[in-house]
C-alpha cells in the first residue's frame, strides 16, 4: 500500500530531521491524506490504519509472557481498543518536527573507571536457583 | 461574579470545645514542661516553658489530665503565641491574634479549625532541638497513629517491627544527647513507595512477580533520607509497576481514600498519598510518570510535587518508561513537601540523566504568612491553560478552579487563559511512549537473577511462565501494546511520532512559560470517584490522566496543592490545583504554592478518619 510504504521509506531516509522533502512526488502525498481524512480523532471503530492489526500470540511470544486461550480473547479486544485510540497520532501533521528522546538534558558523562559493589551477598541470595558460582537455568531448546 | 458563587466552603465539623484537655506526660519535675492540646479538631502542638508548669501546679494531680478552665487556657495560649514568634516557625497562626481579642467567643475558637498548615518537620525539629521531646516519644505516638486506621486505609506494603524504628529513634535521642546535630530530617517518619528500593525493607512495586524481593541497596532518594536523620518508616502500595492511576491494580491490596474509605486514593502513589493525608507519617516518596504523584495529591487533599525531570536522581526508582519518570514527594503543607525535595534533589553520578544544577535552599522561599504584604505576589503572571476547564472536566472541579484563580487576584497576580492547542495530543503521544519504554524496561523480570521463578523444563517456558504468573493484566497489556508498538515497521507509526508530538508540546510549554510565570489548571478532571468505578475500562481511566501527562513529557516541575472541596464523602472530596513551572524553577513554584496556601481562607484539609481518631 503506497502509504505503508511512504512510512517504510521514511524509516530508512532520515534518522532524526524530517524534511519538508521533495523526494516523495507530491501525488503520493495527497493520496497519504486523503486516506487519513477518513478517521476520525477519537475513533474506536474498526481501523482503516495500513498497519496490521495485533497479533497476540505472536505479540506474547516476543514479549515472553504466556498467554492461555482464555486470557488471549480477554486482552485481545482491549488492546485493540487501545491501539485504536492510538491510532489518531497518525493523523496529525507533524512534517519538520524533530522527535525528541526526553526532557532536555544535559550530557552527563561518569568517569569510565570500575568499582567493585559491595553486597554481592544480597544480589546472589536474591537468585532463585544458584549454586556456586552459577545461577542455573533449564535447557534451551533450538528453535525452528 | 460573586464570589460566593465560586467558592465551595468546607462543610466544617461543627464542634465547640467546652474544655480543654491539657495532657502532662512524664515531665513532671523538669523545668520545661511540654504541653500537648488536644482538643476535637487538633490544630497544632504547642510547647511550653516552666511559667504553664506553675499555673498548672495550682490544680490537683488527679485534675491534671482534666480540664483547664476556658479563660486559663486562653491565657496559656497568649503566653504560648508570644513564645512561638521568638521561636521563628514559619508562620503564626492567624486565629491565635483572633483569640486573643475575643475571649470568650466559642465561635472563635471553632474558626481555630481553619487555620493554614504548619510545617511538621520543623516542628519536630524544635522539640527535638529544645529537648522538649524525645524522637523515640515522637516515633511511638506517631506509630500509634498509623496503625489506627491501617486496617480501613490499606496504605502500607510493608511495615517494619516497631522495635527497629524505636531504636533508630534512641540513637537519634543519643546523638542529640550528645550535642551533635541529628540532621534536618531528624526524628520525621517518611513513607516510601514500594517501586523505590529500599535494602532493609521489600521492594516489590506492588507486583507478585517480586514479592519478598529484597534489593542489595537503597536508592538514592532512600539514602539521602536516610543520612539526614529520617525514620523511613515503611513502604507504601501501589499499581503494579506504576501502571495505574487508582491503586486498584496493586497485586496485593488497594487502598482507600482516608476522606470516603469507598473511594480510591488516586494513583499510582496512591499509598504514599493515603498515608500523609491520614497523617499516617509526616512525608512520604513517591514517584510521577504521568501524574501519579499529582492526581492522588489532588485525590487525598495533600501537596504533592513532581520535581523537573532531572533534579532527582532515579537511581534505585523501578523503571518504568524511563524519560518520564521521576520521584515526587508528598507532605501536608507545601513547606514539608519543600524541605523533602531538597533532602532528595541532585546530581548522583549513578544517574546519568540527573542535572548537576544547583538546587537552591527552598527553606529560605518560606515566608511567614504574618510578615506578607498585602499583595504578596504582585507581578506575578498566572495564565489557566483553557483546555483543561472545557467539557469532559467535573463543574465542581472548575468552580474549585476558578475559585482558585480568583484567590490568585486577590493576592495580587495577574491571571489570563492561555491556550494551548496541541494539549489533547499529549494522552495518546504519552501512552505510546510509556509502554513502548515499559515493555522494554520490564524485560528484565525473567524469574532468573530476582523474583519469582516458575520452574519450567525449558528456559523459554521459564521467562514466559514467570511473567504469566507475576504480572498483573494491566502490566500484561501495556507490555504487548508496547511490544507491538516498537515492532519492526511500527516505530514510525507510533513511537517516533509520540516522540515528535513530545516536542511539539515541550515548545507550547516553554511559549507559555514565557509569558506567564506560572500556569495553573486542575490535576484531574474529577474528585476521587468509587472503587470498581474504572477498572474494566482502560480507556476511561487513561482518559483522566489528560491534565498531568503533558507536564511530563516537557519534563517540567509540578506542584498541586489541596484548594478547594466538591460534594460526595462524609466532608466533601478534596480538589487539588496543579501549579506548573519553568524547567528547575522548583524555588518558584514553592514560594507561591506556600503563600497561596496560608492565604487561603476557610479550607481545613484534615480528612474525616484523623479528626475522629481522639489521640491526634
Amino acid at each position: 500500500m503506497s502509504s505503508k510504504g511512504l512510512l517504510r521509506g521514511a524509516s530508512v531516509s532520515a534518522n532524526a530531521v524530517w524534511h519538508r522533502s521533495s523526494f516523495f512526488p507530491k501525488v503520493t502525498v495527497s493520496v497519504h491524506r486523503k486516506l487519513f481524512k477518513f478517521r476520525s480523532f477519537s475513533s474506536t471503530a474498526t481501523t482503516c490504519s495500513s498497519l496490521q492489526p495485533p497479533d497476540l500470540p505472536r505479540l506474547a511470544k516476543t514479549a515472553q509472557i504466556s498467554l492461555t486461550p482464555n486470557e488471549v480473547e480477554e486482552i485481545a479486544p482491549k488492546i485493540q481498543q487501545v491501539i485504536d485510540w492510538l491510532g489518531q497520532l497518525q493523523s496529525v501533521d507533524l512534517e519538520s518536527v524533530e522527535p525528541s528522546i526526553r526532557a532536555e538534558t544535559e550530557n552527563n558523562l561518569r568517569e569510565n573507571a570500575p568499582e567493585t559493589f559491595d553486597h554481592r551477598d544480597g544480589m546472589i541470595a536474591s537468585v532463585p536457583s544458584y549454586e556456586e558460582p552459577y545461577i542455573k537455568v533449564p535447557r534451551v531448546l533450538s528453535m525452528d | 461574579m460573586n464570589q460566593g458563587d465560586h467558592y465551595h466552603h468546607t462543610p466544617r465539623r461543627s464542634i465547640r470545645p467546652r474544655e480543654v484537655k491539657v495532657d502532662l506526660p512524664h515531665f513532671f519535675g523538669k523545668d520545661d514542661v511540654e504541653v500537648y492540646l488536644n482538643w476535637e479538631m487538633k490544630v497544632e502542638q504547642l510547647f511550653a516553658c516552666h511559667r504553664v508548669k506553675r499555673r498548672v501546679r495550682s490544680i490537683s494531680k488527679e485534675k491534671i489530665s482534666e480540664n483547664i478552665s476556658l479563660t486559663s487556657f486562653l491565657f496559656l495560649f497568649k503566653f504560648i503565641h508570644s513564645k512561638l514568634k521568638m521561636l521563628s516557625t514559619l508562620q503564626t497562626p492567624r486565629s491565635l491574634t483572633r483569640l486573643s481579642h475575643s475571649f470568650t467567643s466559642r465561635a472563635s475558637l471553632a474558626d481555630q479549625a481553619a487555620a493554614p498548615p504548619h510545617s511538621e518537620i520543623l516542628s519536630i525539629r524544635h522539640a527535638l532541638l529544645s529537648r522538649r521531646a524525645s524522637a523515640a516519644d515522637l516515633a511511638r505516638a506517631h506509630l500509634a497513629r498509623l496503625r489506627r486506621p491501617e486496617p480501613r486505609l490499606r496504605s502500607f506494603l510493608h511495615l517494619p517491627d516497631d522495635d527497629a524504628l524505636l531504636a533508630h529513634a534512641r540513637r537519634l535521642d543519643a546523638l542529640i544527647a550528645a550535642g551533635h546535630d541529628p540532621g534536618p530530617l531528624a526524628g520525621v517518619l517518611v513513607a516510601v513507595k514500594d517501586n523505590i528500593c529500599t535494602a532493609d525493607m521489600p521492594s516489590t512495586a506492588g507486583s507478585r512477580i517480586l514479592e519478598g524481593y529484597r534489593p542489595p541497596f537503597d536508592a538514592t532518594a532512600v539514602k539521602r533520607v536516610r543520612e539526614l536523620g529520617a525514620i523511613v518508616v515503611g513502604k507504601t502500595n501501589m499499581d503494579e509497576f506504576g501502571m495505574g492511576s487508582s491503586t486498584e491494580a496493586s497485586a496485593f491490596q488497594v487502598t482507600a481514600n482516608p476522606w470516603d474509605v469507598s473511594r480510591v486514593p488516586g494513583g499510582s502513589s496512591g499509598g504514599s498519598a493515603a498515608a500523609v493525608s491520614a497523617r499516617q507519617c509526616v512525608v512520604s516518596l513517591g514517584s510521577d510518570t504521568g501524574g501519579s504523584v499529582r492526581q492522588p495529591a489532588s485525590f487525598c487533599g495533600v501537596v504533592g510535587l513532581k520535581p523537573t525531570y532531572g533534579r532527582v536522581s532515579r537511581f534505585g526508582l523501578m523503571a518504568y518508561a524511563s524519560s518520564l519518570d521521576a520521584i515526587g514527594c508528598f507532605g501536608s503543607s507545601v513547606a514539608d513537601t519543600g524541605i523533602l525535595l531538597h533532602a532528595v534533589a541532585g546530581h548522583d553520578r549513578f544517574d546519568a540523566t540527573s542535572s548537576k544544577q544547583d538546587v537552591p535552599n527552598f527553606l529560605s522561599h518560606f515566608v511567614s504568612a504574618s510578615s506578607l504584604e498585602s499583595k504578596p505576589l504582585k507581578g506575578l503572571r498566572v495564565g489557566l491553560i483553557r483546555e483543561t476547564i472545557d467539557d469532559g472536566v467535573e463543574a465542581g472541579v472548575i468552580s474549585a478552579i476558578r475559585a482558585a484563580a480568583l484567590h490568585f487576584e486577590e493576592l495580587g497576580c495577574t491571571v489570563n487563559e492561555v491556550s494551548l492547542p496541541s494539549f489533547s495530543l499529549g494522552l495518546p503521544a504519552y501512552y505510546v511512549l510509556a509502554v513502548s519504554e515499559a515493555s522494554s524496561n520490564l524485560s528484565r523480570y525473567d524469574g532468573i537473577r530476582y523474583g519469582n521463578q516458575v520452574y519450567a523444563d525449558e528456559l523459554d517456558s521459564l521467562y514466559g511462565g514467570s511473567r504469566a504468573n507475576g504480572f498483573g493484566s494491566e502490566v500484561k497489556m501495556r507490555i504487548l501494546m508496547g511490544t507491538y508498538a516498537l515492532s519492526a515497521g511500527y516505530y514510525d507509526a507510533y513511537y517516533k511520532r509520540a516522540q515528535q508530538v513530545r516536542t511539539i508540546i515541550r515548545n507550547s510549554f516553554k511559549e507559555a512559560l514565557n509569558q506567564n510565570d506560572i500556569l495553573i489548571c486542575p490535576a484531574a478532571p474529577s474528585a476521587a470517584y468509587k472503587i470498581g468505578e474504572k477498572k474494566n475500562d482502560p480507556l476511561a481511566m487513561y482518559a483522566g490522566d489528560i491534565m498531568t501527562v503533558n507536564v511530563n513529557l516537557a519534563g517540567l516541575p509540578a506542584l498541586v496543592l489541596p484548594c478547594g472541596f466538591v460534594e460526595g464523602g462524609p466532608s466533601g472530596l478534596p480538589v487539588g490545583l496543579q501549579m506548573i513551572g519553568a524547567a528547575f524553577n522548583e524555588g518558584e513554584l514553592l514560594r507561591v504554592g506556600h503563600i497561596f496556601e496560608q492565604t487561603l481562607q476557610n479550607c481545613r484539609f484534615v480528612p474525616p478518619i484523623v479528626a475522629e481518631d481522639i489521640g491526634y
